[in-house]
């Protein structure tokens, strides 16, 4: 039993955490925030090379075989840094690709990823806010060797600068993952204009797009349990990812109270400061535990890995909601401005909460498993 | 990391789960003889004083291994052993800072519960300031004289030693001047009163002490090491009933999704509704959590990474989250989890020390866990000034210290 991470794992922290320190300043995830398409080729091409991008693939492909204990420590970091781009959404899709692809698929494009030449990502979302794969209304018609999909994806993240998308639709044999060309005839993108800059969200429309045959990932009515295990990695690591902003909450909000002074005394000295930190604190290391542990039972393949990815979620949700949420109150009225950096985690962690299956969404999973 | 259990403490697990299959009481133990043969019983088979070097007579186990006797124990809602603080902390307490006279004398008698020990630290207007303590040690030569007040003293009336905290010496700063000695419970000088709690039984009691004596060898430490020793000590308990309590979360839970499925509401069970199945997901997520908290300490525990002041974040923890447990399940619940005595076998639950009761007595004792050993308040000063480095407070004593 041991809870801590291996001396490489530490490294690797280390490492990333040096990395965006330097790279991923405030001043660095403002000027994203500016820009039209929110991420950076720069950015994207150190990520490739730190091996970041290939980390859970195989190595035949470029990568490191890592596990989601890796890739959540690494999406601890970015989360901390507020870290704008698709890593996420692209190393999901790569993971499905990796799961389900045939060796063409696979070739075409799992090098691509690693080496920082292609993004991808997973529309997960169908035209009802219902996280259930089974309630997808977009259908895939077939049409000649392939398939014609219609209907609505929302908000998928970083569909806008992604090379594929990965879609799930319903055939006559069930649900089916698909491989979409983004420049398909009869698919629009529509960025949502949401408020963390960060994570740039796009509706996807469908209409009668079409997709050959060797567009279909894995067997058509087969992707069920693939779409399920997507969403338990995704949670973990949007879980990841919230623990990462709250802890760079709580870290501001508890230096902001040793310095800053009212009554003569810097407010952290006041217990009803400090209590708030000590319970942000407690919600911290209570999600690196459901984290870290939900991480660890899906590489071991733990009989409760399922429930942890959905109890890690639903607590950490909530967890760094009101740990970010506290540190705008600890500030004051400075942690309200657009010019203090408080509110690049605050709308992270914010953004994270509903992806992936939101709090009810993954708490009724957890009723299911445990209590039918 | 790797979250497995190794292939000894699996092992270990298994044999102690058949031991206490073959060996749990079938009947409630009614009589203090019945309980003390209990313990003995456990003693002798390595379940009590598993985590105490084999020295002092303990198992010389791991804590996990602990951890992993109070897991089973729980399971199967075996009676849990007496002289709980005792073995969980003053004869550590002993181990640590005690002379040999002291350890030859009462370590083995502790262990085997032949004598049961209380704490004698928390007085009427000594409670989170605990070093404002007013009971009074005099020294007279070839003794001490004792007097004063003790309050919330668990297992009061059965106990025949107590570990004391007083005052030897008025004129220095309030911690400076605290001695710890043990205290002989059976003289004439201490009288033992049950206090009843909102529970409705008596677990603690008022021990006032006049003219009580306590011996020059009873002392641990120095005359003025008493608040430095009560300090260091407190951390030896944390991370052993870690997965027992939250295996008794889970049996309750068990308990709780029944009676859901039992009760109806507009003629469906209660389990249907949606609001009390999200309630239900609310429950076990923070309880998952608990569980994983708790292999996290263990897992520095084995490292021999002293928790330290961390340990507090653990019982801020889970003790406010067995608080809000058991509302949200009485919330559930309505009238049937306000019973006091069980008609369904859904309305049996232990309380998170291990006492058999309905849903009203485990959600009554909830609120004690915030507020015994250090109340929540006390945990978020520790918390805030040692892990975070908040500055300290300004307070009335401290100006004037």
């Amino acid at each position: 039993m041991d809870f801590s991470f291996s001396p490489d794992q530490q490294l690797l922290k280390n490492s990333a955490r040096a990395f965006l320190d330097e790279h991923m300043k405030p001043a660095a995830v403002r000027l994203l925030w500016d820009d039209p398409r929110g991420d950076s080729d720069t950015l994207w091409k150190e990520m490739a090379q730190l091996g970041w991008l290939g980390l859970s693939l195989p190595e035949a492909y470029g990568g490191s075989a890592l596990g989601m204990v890796e890739a959540a420590i690494l999406l601890d970091e970015l989360g901390r840094a507020a870290c704008p781009g698709p890593y996420w959404p692209t190393v999901l899709a790569a993971t499905a690709i990796e799961r389900a692809g045939s060796d063409a698929q696979k070739k075409r494009w799992l090098s691509a990823v690693a080496t920082g030449d292609a993004r991808a990502t997973i529309a997960l979302l169908d035209a009802d806010l219902d996280w259930n794969p089974e309630a997808m209304t977009t259908r895939a018609e077939k049409s000649g060797s392939g398939f014609t999909l219609s209907g609505t994806k929302q908000f998928v993240p970083w569909a806008h600068v992604a090379n594929v998308l990965l879609v799930p639709a319903k055939t006559t044999d069930g649900l089916t993952l698909f491989l979409v060309d983004p420049a398909a005839a009869g698919l629009t993108l529509e960025p949502a204009p949401v408020m963390d800059l960060a994570t740039r969200l796009t509706i996807v429309k469908l209409d009668r797009v079409a997709v050959p045959a060797d567009g279909v990932l894995g067997g058509p009515g087969q992707a069920g349990p693939l779409l399920a295990e997507l969403l338990r990695r995704g949670a973990v690591g949007a879980a990841a990812e919230m623990l990462g902003a709250a802890r760079r909450c709580l870290d501001m909000a508890v230096e902001y109270a040793k310095v800053r002074e009212q009554f003569g005394q810097p407010i952290g000295s006041f217990q009803a400061i400090r209590h708030k930190c000590a319970d942000m604190l407690l919600e911290v290391e209570n999600s690196h535990s459901a984290v870290y542990y939900a991480a660890w039972a899906l590489d071991a393949k733990a009989e409760d890995a399922a429930l942890a990815a959905s109890v890690a979620k639903a607590y950490v949700g909530d967890a760094a909601r009101k740990v970010c949420g506290e540190a705008i109150q600890i500030h004051g009225g400075i942690g309200f401005t657009w010019e203090y950096d408080l509110h690049l985690y605050f709308k992270r962690a914010k953004a994270l909460e509903p992806l992936y299956g939101d709090g009810d969404y993954h708490r009724e999973l957890i009723v299911r498993a445990v209590a039918g | 990391m790797d979250l497995n259990y190794s292939p000894e403490d699996i092992e270990f697990r298994d044999k102690t789960r058949r031991w206490l299959e073959a060996n749990v009481p079938t009947q409630e133990l009614a009589t203090l003889e019945e309980r003390k043969a209990w313990h003995r019983k456990l003693y002798e088979a390595g379940y009590v004083g598993t985590l105490w070097p084999r020295e002092f007579g303990g198992w010389g186990a791991s804590p996990m291994q602990q951890a992993i006797v109070q897991d089973e124990m729980a399971r199967v809602s075996a009676p849990p052993p007496i002289n709980g603080l005792g073995i969980g902390f003053i004869g550590p307490t002993i181990i640590v800072h005690g002379t040999d006279w002291q350890k030859q004398r009462y370590l083995k008698k502790m262990l085997t519960a032949e004598e049961i020990w209380c704490q004698l630290y928390s007085e009427p207007n000594a409670g989170s300031d605990l070093a404002s303590l007013r009971t009074r040690a005099e020294d007279q030569g070839d003794h001490f004289l004792v007097n004063g007040q003790k309050i919330w003293t668990s297992s009061g009336p059965i106990s025949d030693w107590g570990i004391l905290l007083a005052r030897t010496d008025p004129k220095v700063a309030k911690h400076k001047g605290i001695a710890c000695f043990l205290l002989n419970m059976r003289q004439p000088g201490v009288d033992v009163r049950p206090l009843r709690q909102i529970t409705g039984s008596s677990l603690f009691s008022e021990v006032f002490m006049t003219n009580a004596r306590a011996e020059k060898r009873d002392l641990i430490g120095g005359l003025t090491q008493g608040w430095e020793i009560a300090q260091t000590t407190l951390g030896w308990e944390r991370g052993a009933n870690s997965l027992g309590r939250v295996t008794r979360y889970a049996i309750a839970f068990t308990q709780l999704v029944r009676a859901a499925k039992e009760l109806k509401r507009g003629g469906r069970p209660l389990f249907d509704d949606p609001v009390v199945r999200a309630k239900l997901g609310r429950i076990y997520a923070d309880l998952e959590v608990q569980r994983y908290a708790g292999l996290r300490v263990l897992s520095a525990l084995l490292k021999s990474d002293s928790p330290g002041a961390a340990s507090s974040i653990t019982k801020l923890s889970y003790t406010e989250f067995e608080k809000r447990y058991y509302e949200l399940a009485l919330e559930i619940l309505g009238h049937r989890g306000q019973l006091i005595s069980a008609r369904e076998e859904f309305e049996e639950v232990d309380t998170s020390s291990g006492e058999p009761g309905t849903w009203a007595t485990a959600f009554l004792w909830s609120r004690a866990g915030t507020i015994y050993s250090g109340s929540s308040e006390i945990q978020k000063n520790i918390i805030g000034e040692r892990v975070l480095g908040l500055p300290k407070e300004v307070r009335a004593d401290r100006l004037k210290a």
